[in-house]
């Protein structure tokens, strides 16, 4: 009976404080203007995904879980093994080969990661744009000219970055945004973030980016993992069914 | 297991913490009372002062974004405080200023700092030699680091000042790939105006 009171006391906060989040309105894709790709003209690298897997402490700490981590990349490789055949282009898995750039391309999907996440921060949130960026509607964003130099990436047209992070938060994380939400403060238990974005091979461009975060699906299943991939790749441009010019939503 | 006043103080810590103020535009010209000090800088470009402040003594300026470039004004950390604000002050208290600290002292203040507040695991001093701040005896470092949130790899470039026993400092970090070099310009024009 007393953990049924706790349970419903709990619901009702948990709810109060989703209603008194401010409801901001955010996007989350972005898209270059005029990029445009139609099915079968392109020919993409899909990079090796970073994916972090962690447990939050009540104070809010990430406490990495290699557990959780090893099942999360095993989930995500096969939803991308399968999901990689419908994107309407040739999409084929990185391969380091003989290059020896196996570190320098992980340090660009870091910084991949960097930048998607100054989009999320400085553009698709309307009310913390960068005053230099916001007169320019223009989705201008880079991770350099160099990565066109990478032996690795010879022949392909485009890189696709795909990055996910999530803390899945402790009981006391969870019990603590209940006492927070007594206090008037909004706490979140967990975080799930994730991001995929296409990158012009001969510029250094972000010519396509779909950023959130607060991800759908369970990433240590194999069908949240499936879930989560579908949310990334949702209106990838070239896609049979999605538009040829991917634009902000 | 957790405890009662464990949460409270977390509340309490979480509804100290202060609100996101607006993002406010840098343009070319004379800027005084940077820092809410005696700093003052004459970009010849456009650059964001953020809104979020990272201490009572600290103010932030960026073109793309604090994680892609960032240049940190330090106006004047007196005796007994520390660089940033500190996110869990039990836990995991920031080094202070000494009194007696030496300007060749700075380059560890920074990284000490670093370790605990951003989560940096690997951070070096890559090099430092004699400078002016604003017309003050000073010292210039380099640095590279990596913090476990991102993993990104990254470099900086300081120029750091003790003056009436405060210090003064002024730094720019980007990712080692592509974004230091870009903005690198820009931060020297920007550091060869500051005068305090």
């Amino acid at each position: 009976m007393r953990n049924r009171v706790i349970g419903a006391v709990g619901v009702v906060l948990a709810a109060c404080v989703l209603v008194s989040a401010p409801a901001a309105a955010q996007e989350k894709t972005g898209a270059k203007t005029g990029f445009m790709l139609k099915p079968g003209a392109a020919r993409i690298v899909l990079m090796r995904p970073t994916i972090r897997v962690a447990s939050q402490s009540t104070g809010g700490m990430s406490e990495p879980n290699a557990d959780w981590t090893a099942q999360a990349v095993e989930n995500i490789d096969k939803a991308l093994r399968d999901a990689q055949a419908q994107l309407g282009n040739d999409v084929v898995s990185y391969d380091e080969g003989v290059s020896g750039e196996g570190a320098l391309t992980a340090q660009y999907g870091n910084l991949f990661s960097a930048v998607a996440d100054s989009v999320i921060t400085y553009q698709f949130f309307a009310g913390n744009r960068l005053p230099t960026k916001k007169r320019s509607k223009e989705f201008e964003w880079s991770v350099g000219p160099g990565l066109s130099g990478l032996h690795s990436l010879d022949g392909a047209d485009y890189a696709l970055f795909i990055n996910t992070r999530d803390d899945y938060g402790s009981t006391g994380r969870k019990v603590l945004q209940l006492f927070a939400a007594l206090g008037g403060v909004g706490i979140t238990s967990g975080v799930h973030i994730g991001y995929a974005g296409l990158v012009d091979l001969k510029t250094g461009e972000l010519v396509w980016l779909n950023a959130d975060r607060q991800m759908g699906g369970d990433v240590r299943t194999a069908e949240g993992a499936v879930k989560r991939v579908a949310q990334l790749l949702e209106g990838f441009p070239g896609k049979p069914g999605e538009p040829l010019a991917a634009g902000a939503k | 297991m957790f405890k009662f006043t464990t949460l409270a103080l977390s509340v309490a810590t979480m509804a100290a913490v202060p609100a996101l103020a607006g993002n406010a535009l840098v343009s070319p010209g004379a800027h005084k009372g940077i820092a809410k000090s005696s700093l003052s800088a004459t970009p010849d470009g456009e650059w964001n002062r953020l809104g979020r402040r990272d201490g009572k003594f600290v103010e932030l300026w960026t073109k793309d974004g604090d994680s892609l470039n960032k240049v940190t004004f330090f106006g004047g950390v007196p005796a007994g405080e520390p660089l940033f604000r500190e996110a869990d002050k039990k836990n995991r208290p920031l080094p202070k200023v000494s009194g007696t600290m030496l300007m060749t002292d700075i380059p560890t203040l920074l990284e000490s700092s670093y370790r605990i507040q951003f989560n940096v695991n690997r951070i070096s001093i890559d090099d430092q030699e004699p400078a002016t701040l604003g017309g003050h005896p000073g010292l210039k470092f380099r640095y590279t680091f990596v913090s476990a949130d991102d993993e990104v790899e990254r470099k900086g470039e300081a120029i750091g000042a003790i003056v009436k026993d405060r210090v003064f400092l002024v730094s720019y970090e980007a990712p080692a790939i592509y974004f230091f070099e870009k903005d690198l310009p820009a931060f020297h024009q920007l550091a060869a105006t500051l005068k305090m």
